[in-house]
């Protein structure tokens, strides 16, 4: 029993995708298998270099970075996203898979939330 | 028919989403229908919903005081989730004492505990139903 969290908002504006994080980090947590993917506007959370000092945020990179640490098997991106958004493989963040097909990664989960 | 579990988990806050209002809705057919409620989770803007200081005009329906008796009527457990809470104002009096803050605004019978029992929640109940605001 697996659980993917997808987030589809953008990292800087409200806190949902913060919130969605947290979420998945208790679930490895307690043990239980748990992966993220971005999609959407999302992928920019997977961007290299962000800098939100000047709109008084802390960089979410730094959260994204623990993940594999919390036991999160797996930090997946939309690939049609990143193209959307302008994300090549040398702008996005290390640890992170590219999927082709969502309709498979929500299928490989027994469990798919929405962050907020 | 079997009867399933449910978890409810509301996201959105009341009077800037609908999230509250089609949770209700929606938990009151469950029951209406033979199934079962194990909690209710209010996550992120959702935690706005536990207000006891929410004071609408009195011609507007106070949603936190209408989930709170739907919930007190039917004995489900609802979780206000701690991290959530406290970055939004939403305060028990253990929480108000620890950072001896002015006072407290819990609504009674919410209570406030961490993201453990959405985890719980995800692992017991058959069915987890999330109500998102506007985002």
């Amino acid at each position: 029993m697996s659980t993917l969290i997808i987030v589809d908002q953008p990292p800087y504006g409200n806190w949902a995708g913060r919130e969605a994080l947290d979420m998945v980090f208790s679930l490895a947590a307690f043990d239980q298998p748990a992966a993220l993917l971005f999609t959407g506007a999302g992928v920019n959370w997977l961007r290299k270099q962000q800098a939100p000092d000047a709109i008084g945020q802390k960089s979410v990179e730094k959260n994204l970075s623990a993940a594999p640490m919390f036991g999160v098997e797996e930090i997946l991106a939309d690939a049609a996203s990143c193209e959307r958004f302008g994300l090549g493989p040398e702008q996005l963040v290390s640890g992170v898979t590219l999927a082709e097909n969502l309709q498979d990664v929500m299928n490989a989960h027994s469990n798919v939330a929405f962050a907020g | 028919m079997t009867p399933l579990n449910y978890t409810l988990v509301i996201t959105g806050a009341p009077w800037s989403s609908q999230a509250p209002q089609s949770a209700l809705a929606f938990a009151r057919e469950l029951l209406a229908a033979g199934q079962r409620i194990d909690r209710v989770f209010l996550y992120g803007e959702g935690v706005l919903l536990a207000s006891a200081l929410a004071t609408p005009p009195s011609d507007e329906v106070n949603w936190p005081k209408r989930w709170a008796g739907f919930l007190a009527d039917n004995a489900i457990p609802a979780t206000v989730c701690i991290a959530s809470a406290l970055r939004r104002g939403i305060i028990d009096d253990t929480e108000q004492a620890r950072y001896e803050l002015p006072g407290n605004n819990l609504l009674e019978p919410l209570g406030i505990a961490g993201l453990g029992e959405w985890v719980e929640g995800n692992v017991k109940s058959d069915r987890v139903i999330y109500f998102h605001g506007s985002n």
